[in-house]
């Protein structure tokens, strides 16, 4: 097929179009016109003294791989994070704050650095009052049936589905994939719900190995 | 009708008449022509003198020339069928009330002259009858079949007659004696009053023994009582065999006695239940009998029970036996659905009890049933064909999965390390560091290194260890197949369909639309060939077909 080339009448002017301008990425520094972001986590009385024990395992990678200012604000009882000149994406200052408030909700700082490391990883939180109305000693019964006895149960699916589970008093949160926070969630629901731990087990481990099949 | 010339017929008549009584029977076999006229003659008197007698008859007097035998016969029988059927009546009339017979006679000479006269006409006319039928030129047989009837029947005629005369002139006779017409009633009634007595009771007469009763009774041998008798003679034959049966005996004679008197009472009173057959019944049956017919009795038992006596006390012996069983409450195998509490103990060990069998009985073994099984034995085992099972072997074509212990303590790792140890795996997998089965059979194989020495050590003399070059060579428990190929970064989900499924390479590859000149004058080459050689096929069929019908299309094509 041939393409005849239409002369341009359009344009009365004989220059050529100028050039496409090109525009580097923006810096972090330079978004809203220059000015600095600013992200602020409030710390729970019961993690204040944690913090203040694995400060510096939180502020060295924040600091100096994220390249994130952070700081404690005592008085509001908040971490603050600032980006600063040279952090290289915007994004980092909202994983600084998740793997924060990550931290806060109480996950250990080498499970909450694996925010700072891997996009895909989200936090979800839930009540066992969402799964079920539960009521005084039911509810203890429950919180004791979804730790297990040392907290097995809680490792056993920790370790299947590859995630990391808080659980404070009724509120439970879940660190991990997507679809391993589904697996565990799943597991979590059915102890709320009252079926024995080695039912749960018995789950886990044909998902775990479903799960391992696929690749 | 001119009287004098009726008369002169009539004096011929009568004297043809006299004539004909006078012939001989055997000269009535042959056909004269003297004997049929004075025979015609005779019957047109008899017909015209009867005529007055019957009602309706249709004839003033009888045709008798140029008129067939049979046609005579038939004016003869027309007139006299009504007439005898009246004189029946008559007569039976008589029977009933004989005490007419004497108006009768007191009515006249006249009419005994007439009652002569009838009879005479009636014998005549019998007379007449036989004459007819030999004129008539039928066969003997017939003849005499006829004659046969008509004398039977003419001689039942004459007994009736006779009867009848004998009645009528014994009621005459009767009529006049009064004291005798009174007993005539009284034996009557009697006679009433004995058949009821004799129908009520159980031990029956013979009938020798009423015969000679009803004999006594008839001293004076009348033909009414005769007939009288029986008549009753009938019914108590009757009654005999109902009373057969046993089942009447009490009820006729309480019948005969209570119909009469039925009262409310008997019917709806406690006292006497006469609609139910009960025990109670039948003795006071017996009561009455033996307070009534007590002397009748004792002549009967007399001559002892007789077997007719014999079978109705059998008869009612197990009438009574049956009536007590239907009373009595049944026996427990009658009953239905009956329970162990409901019957008595054991008791059902000694009925045969009848089950339905579900399951097939055990096979009887008996010495065939053995020789057989061991004969298929030893032929199974000679031929070695035993029925075992045969394990499945499932082929273990992939490695043997490793099974993931759930871990129930703390991991020791963090998060990041455990999905960087996943990427890791994900993309390079030899490079992926051990797991933990791996590491625990590294330190089972050097234990196990280091006991073999030592026993080597211990056994041979002549012992030398090998030099233990220990090479940390990583021997990562992974599918061969992964160790070969290089695992693309994304990785895509195969079709269901294999690739050469899905396009073999044959066929037009190329639209219409990218096809060059001479790519487009090749596929018409192409299509022309294929056309061709299909066309010269179809000719090639359609040659062998013609070569076999005619040789015309040869010529033609050639």
């Amino acid at each position: 097929m041939e393409i005849e080339t239409v002369p341009s009448e359009s344009k009365p002017e004989s220059n050529p179009l100028p050039p496409k301008p090109k525009f580097e990425p923006l810096k972090a520094h330079e978004m809203s016109d220059g000015r600095v972001q600013f992200r602020k986590v409030s710390v729970p009385p019961h993690r204040y003294s944690p913090l203040k024990k694995y400060w510096m395992d939180i502020y060295t990678p924040v600091y100096e791989q994220m390249k994130i200012d952070i700081r404690m604000n005592l008085k509001a009882r908040k971490v603050e994070l600032k980006t600063r000149q040279d952090t290289p994406d915007i994004s980092n200052l909202q994983k600084c704050a998740d793997f924060v408030q990550a931290f806060m909700l109480g996950f250990d700082v080498p499970d909450a650095i694996a925010l700072l490391r891997l996009d895909e990883l989200y936090v979800e939180s839930f009540e066992i009052k969402d799964v079920k109305t539960l009521r005084g000693e039911h509810l203890s019964r429950a919180i004791g049936r979804l730790s297990g006895k040392g907290g097995k149960t809680k490792f056993a699916i920790e370790n299947s589905t590859k995630t990391r589970i808080v659980i404070a008093d009724t509120k439970i949160h879940l660190l991990g994939s997507f679809a391993n926070i589904k697996i565990a969630r799943d597991s979590l629901c059915s102890l709320i719900l009252g079926s024995p731990a080695g039912k749960v087990y018995s789950k886990l481990r044909q998902v775990s190995a479903r799960l391992a099949e696929r690749f | 009708m001119i009287p004098s010339a009726m008369a002169n017929s009539t004096e011929t008549a009568v004297e043809s008449l006299h004539h004909i009584k006078s012939t001989e029977p055997p000269e009535w076999l042959v056909p004269k022509q003297e004997l049929s006229q004075a025979v015609r003659a005779a019957s047109k008197l008899l017909f015209s003198s009867l005529k007055p007698h019957c009602p309706k008859s249709t004839f003033d007097q009888l045709l008798t020339e140029g008129f067939d035998a049979e046609q005579i016969w038939q004016q003869i029988d027309l007139q006299s069928q009504p007439l005898l059927s009246s004189l029946r009546r008559e007569v039976k009339k008589f029977e009933k009330h004989p005490e007419e017979i004497s108006k009768f006679k007191d009515g006249g000479v006249g009419g005994g002259e007439k009652k002569k006269v009838l009879e005479q006409i009636e014998t005549d006319n019998v007379v007449n009858d036989d004459d007819d039928e030999d004129d008539d030129d039928m066969d003997m047989d017939e003849d005499e079949d006829d004659e046969e009837e008509e004398d039977e029947e003419g001689e039942e005629e004459e007994k009736e007659r006779g009867t009848e005369e004998e009645s009528e002139n014994e009621g005459a006779e009767k009529g006049g004696i009064e004291d005798k017409f009174l007993k005539i009633k009284e034996l009557r009634e009697y006679l009433e009053e004995d058949e009821a007595r004799e129908f009520g009771l159980k031990k029956k007469k013979t009938k020798a023994e009423s015969k000679k009763e009803e004999e006594d009774t008839e001293e004076e041998g009348d033909d009414d009582e005769d007939e009288n008798e029986g008549s009753v003679d009938d019914d108590d034959e009757a009654q005999e065999e109902e009373d057969g049966l046993g089942l009447f005996d009490g009820n006729d004679e309480e019948d005969e006695d209570d119909l009469e008197n039925a009262r409310y009472e008997d019917f709806f009173s406690r006292k006497k239940n006469k609609s139910s057959k009960e025990k109670a019944k039948s003795r006071d049956m017996l009561e009455e009998d033996s307070g009534s017919d007590d002397e009748q009795d004792v002549d009967k038992r007399k001559n002892g029970p007789s077997k007719h006596e014999k079978e109705l006390d059998k008869l009612r012996s197990k009438i009574e036996e049956m009536e007590k069983a239907n009373l009595d409450p049944k026996v427990w195998t009658m009953r239905g659905e009956v329970t162990a509490a409901q019957r008595q103990k054991n008791s059902a060990l000694e009925v045969d009890l009848d089950f339905e069998h579900n399951v097939r009985p055990a096979p009887v073994i008996t010495e065939e049933v053995t020789a057989s099984l061991e004969d298929l034995i030893k032929t199974r085992i000679s031929e070695g064909m035993f029925d075992d099972v045969q394990k499945a072997r499932t082929s273990s074509s992939k490695a043997p999965r490793e099974i993931k212990e759930l871990d129930e303590s703390k991991s020791k790792k963090g998060l990041a390390e455990v999905y960087e140890e996943e990427f890791v795996q994900k993309t390079d997998p030899a490079s992926a560091p051990l797991t933990f089965s791996d590491e625990l059979k590294k330190e089972a194989s050097m234990l196990f290194k280091k006991l073999c020495l030592k026993l080597d050590a211990l056994s041979h003399f002549h012992f030398t260890p090998k030099p233990v070059v220990e090479d940390m060579s990583i021997q990562t428990n992974v599918p061969a197949l992964a160790m070969e190929e290089v695992a693309p970064m994304a990785v895509s989900d195969a079709t269901m369909l294999a690739p050469e499924e899905v396009f073999s390479g044959k066929g037009d590859i190329k639209e219409e639309a990218e096809l060059t000149k001479a790519e487009r004058k090749r596929r018409r080459a192409n299509k022309k060939r294929k056309f061709k050689a299909e066309a010269a096929k179809r000719m090639g069929k359609k040659a062998r077909q013609m070569t076999t019908v005619g040789n015309n299309d040869e010529g033609r094509e050639g």
